[in-house]
């Protein structure tokens, strides 16, 4: 996990995947008529994952 | 605007993420070249999303939004006149010299091709204007979390400054290197949801277009007259100003960005950076242009039901620094709140340290280590970077509360940085593509350049700004003045240069060489596809930049 945390595209697609689960877990509590924050949520979950997962060869 | 636990849940994961990415970084700092210069060990991607980042402070953000709603779409030729050029110069022309010479600084190499007072007569100045320039990058931070989140503006300058100091001191250069890329992904995920509603909520480009004058969507077509264009300002004066001057001074000659591209792992990645750096600036517009001119559309008779305006000042004047703030709290709930105000954090942490990351380099490189104690170990050097860390930030913090006590201490700050930073690139330009060039003639050069600067300021007068001698000419704006003081002060400063040059001696050619551009072999990349060579590159960036000056002409 150390080595992970050591490579700058891993931090940023953790820091994303986490922030993107705050704003799902925010929309599922909250119920507010606009869903931005489950669209946002979705898409920094996608750019999270991308980024944790295909830096890895390209580093 | 009311922060929720999902918005200061958000802020808090920022603040642990970027002090964990300093104590991750820790473990590889073992010497001064380590902390300061990252051993030149940095991949391409970084460097190039650190060389735009670094530039993308809250001055940046937020004044790019503030100058879209005053000046409409005019405000893109900071980006497609006064930017991609330079950038794509920097890296096919300027950056052998920098990387090749083995500088650890600009103006190291100012020393190499010049002599020891031209670099410190840059190192001085540079290290002072970096040290203020973080200090107001915090003023304007606590001030702007004081306004719209009523938190307290003490708490706010320690807490900031602190947590840059903690990620900046035991990580160095690569910590604020890795934080910057970070803050970019951030800033620009974070405000691209605004940019879409917003955009959407507005009836799209076409209806903004119709709700406007014509010379809000339109970068070139009045620029024929000074009278008929928001900036006041003549396309002349726009392409010399800032497309040579300005964006060349800053882009090629500051350190604060050319030191992103010096700590790539080779010369062809230190080429590369800025020009890789300009794709994502290339279209930056559309996160800090676009949402400011959308902001003064949602403020037309038509779109009044929208129920958006900017906030005003004290005198009752629309305050357009308050446009991005005020379009976060309209358009973002909780949740995506805390990711708006964490962005504009991020904004204002990395300005700060990125200029703090600067000033240790050139304080221990070119100040320090030369003037006060030399040949002394690594480990001293070292020891020294991190107290001028530390003393970096506290010199902030100061300037932070000066700024408090002073309204206009940031105008006169940045006149000043105009008057230094204005001449600057004459020099370069005469000391990389003129042999002929002496250390004297840089050093009278940048002088009578700084003191050119001076005299037109003095001599002309802009929005109540400037005549201070006396106001014998008015300019149309104050942007205007400054594009004309910068224009006077490069003027001057090229021809002084040639003509003490001509009357003392220049260094010996041996000298020279991987310094001036006649004595220097020339790169030669064979191999690889044409999308990672230097020079087709370079050519494809500038074509889309004409294409898009042309398209939005």
């Amino acid at each position: 996990m150390l080595k992970k945390l050591s490579r700058l595209s891993f931090v940023i697609g953790l820091f994303f995947t986490i922030v993107a689960i705050i704003l799902l877990i925010n929309d599922l509590l909250n119920d507010t008529s606009t869903k931005l924050n489950l669209y946002t949520g979705g898409v920094f979950l996608v750019f999270g994952v991308f980024m944790m997962m295909v830096k890895e060869r390209a580093e | 605007m009311n922060l929720q636990t999902a918005d200061y849940l958000i802020i808090g994961v920022y603040f642990l993420f970027v002090i964990g990415v300093g104590f991750i970084i820790k473990r590889k700092i073992k010497s001064s070249n380590d902390f300061l210069a990252s051993s030149r060990s940095i991949p391409l991607w970084i460097t190039s999303l650190a060389f735009i980042s670094a530039n993308l402070g809250a001055q940046e953000v937020i004044g790019m939004v503030a100058s879209g709603a005053k000046y409409g779409i005019m405000t893109v030729h900071f980006y497609w006149v006064g930017a991609i050029f330079a950038m794509v110069f920097l890296g096919v022309f300027m950056m052998p010299f920098y990387y090749g010479s083995r500088a650890r600084s600009v103006p190291e190499y100012l020393r190499l091709r010049f002599d020891e007072k031209t670099r410190g007569l840059n190192a001085i100045s540079f290290a002072v204007m970096t040290v203020f320039s973080s200090g107001i990058s915090l003023y304007a931070l606590a001030k702007m979390l004081e306004i719209i989140l009523k938190w307290d503006f003490d708490i706010s300058i320690w807490v900031a400054a602190g947590i840059v100091m903690i990620y900046t001191f035991v990580g160095g250069l690569t910590s604020a290197v890795y934080n910057e890329v970070l803050q970019f992904f951030l800033i620009v995920l974070g405000f691209s949801p605004l940019v879409i509603i917003a955009l959407q909520d507005s009836g799209g480009w076409e209806n903004v277009k119709a709700q406007l004058e014509p010379n809000m969507t339109h970068a070139w077509k009045y620029m024929g007259d000074t009278q008929s264009n928001p900036m006041g300002l003549h396309f002349m004066s726009l392409i010399f100003g800032l497309g040579f001057v300005m964006s060349f001074g800053y882009w090629c000659t500051d350190f604060l960005v050319v030191q992103r591209a010096m700590i790539a792992r080779n010369m062809r990645d230190a080429q590369m950076t800025p020009i890789i750096a300009a794709i994502p600036k290339m279209f930056m517009p559309l996160i800090v242009v676009l949402p400011g001119i959308i902001a003064i559309a949602l403020m037309q008779p038509a779109l009044a039901s929208k129920g958006y305006s900017i906030p005003v000042d004290a005198k009752g004047q629309l305050d357009y620094t308050m446009t991005l703030p005020s379009l976060i709290a309209h358009y973002y709930p909780s949740g995506l709140l805390g990711i708006g105000i964490t962005a504009l954090m991020a904004s204002f942490m990395s300005g700060m340290a990125g200029n703090v990351t600067a000033f240790n380099a050139v304080f221990t490189y070119d100040i320090y280590q030369p003037y006060f104690v030399k040949n002394k170990s690594d480990n001293h050097y070292l020891v020294v970077g991190k107290i001028i860390t530390v003393v970096g930030i506290l010199l902030s913090i100061m300037t932070a509360y000066i700024a408090q006590g002073f309204n206009n201490i940031n105008d006169f700050l940045q006149l000043v940085f105009g008057f230094v930073n204005g001449p600057l690139f004459a020099t370069f330009l005469l000391g990389m593509f003129w042999k002929r060039t002496t250390g004297h003639g840089a050093f009278w050069g940048l002088l009578a350049g700084t003191f050119g600067a001076a005299m037109t300021h003095g001599l002309t007068i802009a929005e109540g700004k400037g005549g201070w001698i006396s106001p014998l000419y008015e300019i149309g704006s104050g942007m205007g003045q400054a594009f004309i003081v910068a224009g006077v002060s490069w003027i001057v400063n090229f021809f002084t240069t040639i003509f003490v040059s001509l009357m003392t001696k220049p260094k010996p050619e041996e000298e020279l060489k991987g310094l001036v551009y006649s004595l220097t072999e020339k790169q030669k990349y064979t191999g690889g596809k044409w999308y990672q060579r230097v020079v087709p590159l370079a050519i494809l960036l500038i074509l889309l930049t004409i294409l898009l000056n042309i398209i939005f002409f």
